[in-house]
Formats: structure tokens, C-alpha cells, sequence
């Protein structure tokens, strides 16, 4: 198993871990199914506008778009099950089971334990929604310092977990309805279809545009996001969108002497500091990770 | 100098005879006893009607020998045209009997059965009582469904594929010697094995009236039917010239029966009475494996409270989920761009 560095530095900057392989992976095979089902899926809820026609033609037409179709959505769903396994057995093995063994595990330490997960909504995100509206509408010049995961991460991370069932059941209804109609009544196909293109229509919209808006075309990152490819994120970004997190980790790392000050103005450049230490003295995601994390056995494999 | 005009003028006549020979063969012009297509052949033969349309009298002889009336002469249909050139011609009886002998009947042919066929079906003008249906008129006549349409054959020959297949063809000219009838009867009877337009085709056909707002209103239909077709999976690959698809007639006309026999829903006979329907979904070439209650789904659910209360509720759900879910994002997106396009406005004090 290999442990990640937490920062890394290549020609004079500092990069930031933020996902394994295997989550970059995952993602990366989300993504693809996800613009395959939109392309394959969008031209039959419109089929009567002037583009549809040619892009179903792209994916072979009325005969092989749908196979494509149905393929791309079996590999998502396939996809969405094993990140459940891949979760939970990270949780349990990671930080359940270490406690069981210690016999220190009660089911109030395991609801606060799962309710702590970097993943899940708290207090902090809540705070920092009201510091965004505050910033946006001009009230203050300071910006939300984010978390390691800011709200709008775990609200892109979530929104599969609404999505993916509601448009693979849909789907596989529609797909076996004569299998789902010996339990169903026939009306169901009608609902199926009705959540499957609506639902559809809402994961395409929020994805290409809210989730793309963030990741790639906001104006600090245009005109494309690299950390779903190398899973580290630079310090001018670690600065503007995850800065409490970015100070916790340099001081971990004794790096606060190069600690940046919080990009308050969004155009502005952070201040440009040298790295204290050479690059081989980068410390590794474990060793941060079980500073700030003092539950023991904790560790961030992949 | 003469001389060599003369030739001139008969080499150019020999072209114009010899092309006439090559593009009119004696097939083509079978139907043409009245020699109709000395004037009709022109493209540009139209004219204003009386009613102010525009009227082409054109007729393509190409597509007309390969339209199933293609062995019907002029005169069969316009039995009032008796010289050349003609007086304005009656629009045309299509229940007249034809010189066409029905080959199992040995009768001459005549359309008059599909009519009555028709008077018994839910398209019927007249009512229980035999007397005019109120807005009769929006009942269909031939003309309203029918053209003069083409055949559309298909090869059976190792696979399936439109077309002719010459090698079928090879095996009927073992017994049959006259290659103009070969390739008619071919036409036609394999035309009849299939529909003889696409399911786009006739959804759009029977949309002529049941898509018209004013004639749903008229006749109380709850749908417009081919635009709630048109939201089904089927009515979707239909558009996308799926033939496999079903369209309006495979689900509303019974097994066996033509569509001029075509029943309301409300008559117990009729395959999509509530009792009857699962037979059209069941049938063996569509689900057979499914039970009745696949039947129940709603093919012509339209997104009205009144119609279809419950889907309605259902999607206004997702509408709002969508709503709900979207325009905050999208106002946090616009304001963060105007916040970076603008980042040193001040409203209040800096803190």
C-alpha cells in the first residue's frame, strides 16, 4: 500500500494531496459513464429538437444507443456499489475496527465517529455558506476558509448518492418492464420514466454546470482543473478554497513560516514563499493525517 | 453548307428518338392507354383553383409506376375525363370499381368494403341510430389518410432488408416469363408484409387529427394522442425511424383486422377496451413475457392534473427538486462571477 505525501513540491511550488488513485479512478470512471449516458440519453428526451438526430447518429442511432446507453448506466451502478463496499470497508477497517479491538467501541462513539467522517455536513459548512453570502453580496472582503472539504465538495459528493439510485432503479425498471410489472403495476413505468428524464436532466445541469464551473471554469482555475488527474491541488487554490485546512496541514508539516496569507480578493495572487525544507523532507498524508486525527489506526491507504 | 445543317438536324432528332426509346420503356407507360402524360409530364403544369391554392398536375412517371396503382389506367380513377384536352376534372371516387380483376374473387376490384368497414369503426359519420355524428365532417375520408402510396419491398433472401432481391426474382422467373408482372407481383405482395409506412409515418398521419387542439376539444378526446405517443420510449425511436416500434395502429387496431375496422375504446370488442388491452402489450411480438398488469401503463399520459393527477404531482416534484436545487447554485455561480469581475466594491466598512 503506498502512503501519499500530503505536499508535495515540483519546480518551486507546493502541491496539496486531496485523492488516491483509486479515488481518482473511480472518478474518472463516474465521469465517463456519466457524459456517455448524458449524450446517449439527452437526444431521446429531445428528440424532437434539430441536434438530436445528429448526436444519437454519433453513438450508432435508435439500433445501438441504446445498448451503449444501458452499458454506461450498468457500469455506474456497478461503480456506485463498490464505492459503498470501498467506504465502508475504509471505515471499518480504518477506524472501527481498530476500537473493537481495544474494546473501546460504543454506539455513541460510533454515531460520532461516523458523523465526524471528513465527508459529512457539520457546523463548519453552515458557517461558511454564511460567510459566502456575505462575501458575495459585497459585506466583507473575507472569503469562506474552508475545510478540507468544502460544502461544495460534499455537496457534489452527495448528490450521486440521490442520483445514481433514483436513475439506476428508474432505469432498470424501464429496461426489465415485464420482469417489473409482475410486482409492480404498470403505472410505475410511467413514474420510472417520469424520475429517470427529470432526474437526468438535473444531474446533466448541475454537473456541467455548477460542479464544471467549480472544478475547471471558475476564473482561478480556467481553463481546466488537474486534480482529478494528479490528485493534488495547487497552494494558490489550497489558499482560496481550503484555507483552514491549509494552515492546519503547514503547521503540521512546520511550515508556517511559509504559511501564505488567505486570498481575501479573489484576483489577487498569493504571496510567493520558498519552501524550508527540500523536497524529500515532504511528510507523508499518514503522518498528517494521524497528527490532526488522533484516533489511532487511522490511516488514509489506498 | 445547307446540307451539312440537315444533317445537323437529324442527328439531333435520332438523340431525342433514341433518348425518348432509352427513358420511356413500354412498362413505364402501361398505365398511360389516354397518352395523359403528353401534357402531365411537364413539371411546371399547375395552376391557381378556384379556392386560391396552388394545384401541381404533375405526375412523376417514375415514382407513379412504382406506387400500387401503378397498373391502374388514368381513366380507371378519372372516369370523367373523356377528350384531350379536358374540362376540369371531379375529384376522384375512390370507391368506383376498377377494370382490376381480384384474382380470389375473380370480381372486378373495388374499394367499396374498405368503406364499409370504415362505417362500422370508431371513424364512422354516422352514429347507433345511423344518423350524422355531430362534427361528422372531421371524420376521415381516403384522401384524409391515404396517397397514392409507394411500394416499400423487401428482400427475405438469406436476411431481411428493404429492397428487391434479385435472387428471389431469379426463382420466379423460372415459372413466370413476364418480368413487368415478376416484379409487380413481387412489389406487392411483399409491400403487404409489412406496413407500408413508418411508425414516424403514421403517428404523423393520425396527428393530423388527433394533435389538432380543435378537434380534441370537439370530439372530448382526453390526449393529444401522437404528442403523448411521442413521450413513450416508443414514440421516441419511432422519431428516430425505428421500424421494430410500434405505432398507433399495432396498439389500436385488433389482431387480424384491417385499421379501417379500428374500434373505439369504449366497445367492448375492441382490443383496447380496459379488459382486452393487456392482448396489445402481451402479444407475441412485443412482451410476451409480461404480465397484464404492463398494460396499466399510461401511453397517453399528459402532463395535465386533470388527465393524469398523479404523474402530474410526481413531475411537479422533480420540477421543483430541479427548481429547487438549480437556481440557488446558479445564483451562487453568477454572483461569484460578479464578485471576481468586481472584487474592490465596497458596501460597508471593510472588516
Amino acid at each position: 500500500m503506498e502512503a501519499y505525501r500530503i505536499i508535495k513540491e515540483k519546480k518551486g511550488k507546493k502541491y496539496f494531496f486531496r485523492s488516491t488513485v483509486n479515488q481518482r479512478l473511480q472518478h474518472i470512471i463516474l465521469a465517463t459513464c456519466v457524459i456517455v449516458l448524458v449524450l446517449t440519453g439527452m437526444p431521446l428526451k429531445f428528440h424532437d429538437t434539430f441536434w438530436a438526430p445528429y448526436l444519437y447518429a454519433l453513438f450508432g442511432g435508435i439500433k445501438v444507443a441504446p445498448i451503449i446507453h444501458k452499458t454506461a448506466g450498468c457500469i455506474l451502478m456497478l461503480l456506485f456499489v463498490y464505492h459503498i463496499i470501498y467506504l465502508s470497508c475504509n471505515i471499518y477497517f480504518g477506524q472501527i475496527a481498530p476500537l473493537r479491538r481495544k474494546k473501546e467501541l460504543s454506539a455513541g462513539k460510533l454515531i460520532k465517529l461516523l458523523a465526524t467522517q471528513p465527508f459529512m455536513p457539520n457546523r463548519k459548512d453552515l458557517k461558511d455558506i454564511v460567510q459566502l453570502f456575505k462575501y458575495l453580496f459585497f459585506l466583507t472582503d473575507r472569503k469562506p476558509q474552508g475545510d478540507e472539504f468544502t460544502w461544495k465538495n460534499k455537496f457534489d459528493y452527495w448528490a450521486p448518492f440521490w442520483g445514481v439510485p433514483v436513475l439506476g432503479i428508474s432505469g432498470l425498471i424501464m429496461w426489465n418492464k415485464e420482469f417489473a410489472t409482475r410486482f409492480l403495476p404498470g403505472e410505475f413505468i410511467n413514474y420510472a420514466l417520469i424520475a429517470h428524464s427529470d432526474e437526468a436532466l438535473l444531474a446533466a445541469l448541475f454537473l456541467f454546470i455548477w460542479h464544471w464551473y467549480n472544478v475547471h471554469f471558475k476564473t482561478s482555475v480556467f481553463p481546466m482543473g488537474t486534480v482529478f488527474i494528479t490528485g493534488y491541488l495547487s497552494e494558490k487554490l489550497m489558499v482560496e478554497d481550503h484555507y483552514e485546512y491549509y494552515v492546519k496541514i503547514m503547521k503540521k508539516a512546520g511550515l508556517e513560516q511559509e504559511i501564505l496569507p488567505p486570498n481575501d480578493s479573489y484576483e489577487g495572487e498569493p504571496v510567493k514563499g520558498k519552501m524550508g525544507r527540500e523536497e524529500s523532507d515532504t511528510i507523508s498524508a499518514d503522518e498528517i493525517f494521524q497528527t490532526m486525527n488522533p484516533r489511532k489506526g487511522e490511516s488514509r491507504n489506498d | 453548307m445547307r446540307e451539312y445543317k440537315n444533317l445537323q438536324f437529324v442527328a439531333a432528332m435520332a438523340m431525342v428518338i433514341l433518348m425518348v426509346a432509352l427513358f420511356n420503356s413500354g412498362d413505364a407507360r402501361a398505365a398511360d392507354v389516354g397518352n395523359c402524360l403528353l401534357c402531365h409530364k411537364y413539371p411546371g403544369l399547375s395552376r391557381i383553383g378556384e379556392n386560391g391554392k396552388f394545384r401541381l398536375f404533375y405526375v412523376n412517371e417514375n415514382i407513379f409506376m412504382n406506387s400500387v396503382h401503378a397498373k391502374i389506367k388514368c381513366e380507371g380513377c378519372h372516369t370523367d375525363i373523356q377528350k384531350i384536352p379536358h374540362e376540369p376534372a371531379k375529384k376522384v371516387d375512390c370507391l368506383r370499381e376498377c377494370h382490376i380483376i381480384e384474382p380470389s374473387s375473380e370480381q372486378k376490384f373495388s374499394h367499396k368494403e374498405v368503406a364499409e368497414f370504415l362505417s362500422n369503426s370508431v371513424h364512422t359519420k354516422l352514429d347507433e341510430k345511423k344518423k350524422p355524428k355531430k362534427y361528422a365532417e372531421d371524420m376521415p375520408y381516403c384522401l384524409d389518410c391515404h396517397d397514392n402510396p409507394l411500394y416499400r419491398p423487401l428482400s427475405f433472401f438469406k436476411r431481411v432488408r428493404p429492397g428487391i432481391s434479385e435472387m428471389a426474382l431469379g426463382r420466379c422467373r423460372v415459372c413466370h416469363k413476364n418480368d413487368e408482372f415478376i416484379f409487380r407481383f413481387y412489389n406487392h405482395v411483399t409491400t403487404r408484409l409489412h406496413t407500408i409506412r413508418s411508425p414516424k409515418n403514421i403517428a404523423e398521419m393520425c396527428g393530423r387529427c388527433h394533435d389538432d387542439p380543435k378537434v380534441v376539444a370537439r370530439h372530448n378526446l382526453t390526449t393529444k394522442a401522437v404528442y403523448s405517443y411521442g413521450e413513450t420510449f416508443h414514440g421516441k425511436a419511432a422519431s428516430y425511424l425505428d421500424e421494430r416500434i410500434p405505432d398507433c395502429l399495432d396498439c389500436h387496431v385488433n389482431r387480424g383486422k384491417s385499421v379501417h375496422q379500428m374500434l373505439s375504446h369504449k366497445d367492448p370488442l375492441s382490443i383496447t377496451y380496459e379488459t382486452n388491452k393487456a392482448a396489445i402489450c402481451t402479444n407475441i411480438e412485443c412482451h410476451p413475457k409480461a404480465t397484464p398488469r404492463l398494460a396499466n401503463y399510461k401511453v397517453h399520459m399528459e402532463f395535465d392534473p386533470i388527465q393524469s393527477p398523479k404523474e402530474y404531482y410526481f413531475k411537479v416534484f422533480f420540477i421543483t427538486l430541479t427548481g429547487g436545487t438549480l437556481l440557488p447554485l446558479m445564483g451562487v455561480m453568477f454572483l461569484d462571477l460578479f464578485r471576481r469581475l468586481f472584487p474592490n466594491i465596497k458596501i460597508t466598512r471593510r472588516k
